[in-house]
């Protein structure tokens, strides 16, 4: 037998080695959270960004879930970094999908990340008091 | 070797090395590779000489007399064979069955294949401890009933039912008792006669001996009606036809009797291997058993770890060949119906994990299990957002 699942593709394979981006930021100016999901439906994820004039400068995540959604949180935190609120709203879980290699059945649970990270949108310092 | 810890023995066994010398004699020039219906040379002949002997051994582990074995292509077709072959033999009897809603897929497939042909079946739910009682299965039966359908060793949780309870309410009513002995043969004692079984599946493959080989046991008297599931050349009394695969029959029967011989010593030896590995694992907080915790088959142990999702654990232990509490039979994510019968979550049934031990199965095996799945549980845990932990 080969090594590789081939349930999981490179980038999901890469990301749960060390799962880079699990972690809390330090509280302090410009932090942003959010959540969505259910652990009860199996996926659960709170995104957390720094935010410094406009511009998210950090991103880290918690997440429960199947490897695929943890390695889409992590994937997140790179792929988000240094952008500002419009591209948070306009993000879309497709993007994710195509570059994780994400089966049609677990589409669902990149729709909870995209909600998530539109909740840090919509959390974005200056537009809302959630603002930590 | 695999440098992989390996803890599915409820999925499939490595063959035994002395089973596959034994098979070995049954292939090649200069070995018994006849056809053993071909009677009429000296090949034919001694193939059928270590068919007939096979045979003997594979009912010699269940109690019974090699007339009574027919073989198939592993337990599924056993389970089919006989669920199918004696309702719709017996059909002016009556139309009802009376099965658990833990079975295997071979035995639960088959009998939505009767509902579709307007038999009636009772799916009995078991208890939170996984197991069917026999007042559960007495409550079920009807006039009409003509078939019971109950698993010896659940093979997921590895309950252990009582069979010979209701073998005997069931002799006693005239009703047919069909198990499917999968995980259990080899492993535990079982009698077809003291248990008053009529219909018992094997597989070969659970108990080290090779896949695609398999046998449905029937009783001795008074002989069983079934109607078969395929038509051919008459072999195997007309119930399961084509060319009987010498080598694979062979395989079943060394692999029975060493079970047949081993069975105490290696229960024994792979028990306190399985409650080493729950103590190991039980030191773990928020894990718990699935299943009644000690009318169990020593070589399996499925537990449920909250807070750490099945998938992921499993990807997280690379070392080791375990089986998540997914459905066992396809690569579906959708929860255990199994787990779910017991009124275990979604949650919990998918945060499941079978390990299954075997004769192969060392203590140094166990000790690496209980160490990765600790460093596994422990990542994942911390990873996942606060909230009610363990």
């Amino acid at each position: 037998m080969s090594g590789e699942d081939p349930r999981y593709g490179e980038e999901v394979r890469r990301r749960m080695a060390t799962l880079p981006g699990a972690a809390d930021l330090p509280p302090g100016p410009g932090l942003i959270v959010a959540g969505a999901g259910d652990r009860e439906q199996g996926a659960e994820v709170l995104l957390q960004a720094r935010v410094v004039g406009g511009r998210a400068v950090a991103l880290s995540f918690r997440a429960f879930g199947c490897p695929h959604f943890l390695a889409t949180a992590s994937w997140l935190t790179d792929r988000l970094r240094g952008h500002g609120r419009t591209e948070f709203e306009a993000w879309d879980w497709r993007e994710a999908a195509a570059a994780l290699e994400v089966p049609p059945s677990k589409f669902g649970r990149l729709l909870v990340i995209q909600d998530a990270v539109r909740t840090l949108a919509r959390n974005w310092p200056g537009d809302d008091p959630s603002t930590v | 070797m695999s440098d992989v810890v390996y803890l599915d023995n409820a999925a499939t066994t490595p063959v035994d090395p002395r089973v596959v010398e034994a098979m070995l004699t049954c292939l090649g020039v200069g070995a018994d590779f006849g056809n053993p219906s071909a009677i009429g040379h000296a090949p034919g002949r001694r193939a059928r000489a270590r068919v007939e002997q096979a045979r003997a051994q594979v009912a010699a582990l269940v109690g019974a007399e090699a007339a009574q074995v027919v073989w198939t292509s592993g337990a599924t077709e056993a389970d089919n064979l006989a669920l199918l072959g004696a309702a719709r033999f017996y059909r002016a009897r009556g139309r009802h069955l009376v099965t658990s809603r833990t079975e295997h897929p071979a035995v639960l497939e088959a009998c939505r294949q009767l509902e579709r042909e307007g038999f009636e079946v009772e799916y009995l739910r078991p208890g939170p401890d996984g197991i069917v009682e026999p007042p559960q299965v007495e409550a079920a039966l009807r006039p009409d009933t003509i078939l019971v359908s109950l698993m010896h060793v659940n093979n997921e949780i590895g309950v252990v039912h009582d069979i010979g309870a209701v073998g005997r309410l069931c002799r006693d009513r005239g009703i047919l008792f069909h198990v499917d002995a999968a995980q259990g043969a080899g492993k535990l004692p079982i009698d077809m006669d003291r248990d008053c079984i009529d219909l018992l599946a094997l597989t070969a493959h659970k108990l080290n001996g090779p896949k695609g080989v398999g046998a449905l046991c029937m009783r001795r008297e008074p002989r069983l009606g079934l109607v078969p599931l395929l038509h051919g050349g008459g072999q195997e009394r007309a119930l399961r036809p084509g060319t009987l695969a010498t080598h694979q029959v062979v395989g079943m029967g060394e692999a029975c009797r060493i079970a047949a011989a081993e069975m105490a010593a290696e229960s024994a030896r792979v028990g306190a291997l399985r409650d080493r590995l729950w103590q190991g694992l039980a030191a773990l907080p928020g894990v718990t058993v699935n299943g009644h915790p000690t009318r169990r088959a020593p070589g399996i142990l499925s537990v449920t770890i909250d807070g750490v999702e099945g998938e992921s654990l499993l990807y997280a232990v690379p070392g080791l060949a375990i089986a998540s509490g997914s459905a066992c039979a396809t690569t579906s994510a959708e929860p255990s119906y199994v787990l779910r019968s017991l009124g275990r979550s979604d949650r919990l049934a998918q945060s499941s994990l079978r390990l299954s031990l075997g004769r192969f199965t060392t203590a140094a095996d166990v000790e690496s299990a209980v160490g990765a799945i600790g460093s596994a549980v422990e990542r994942l845990r911390a990873v996942a957002p606060p909230g009610e932990r363990p």
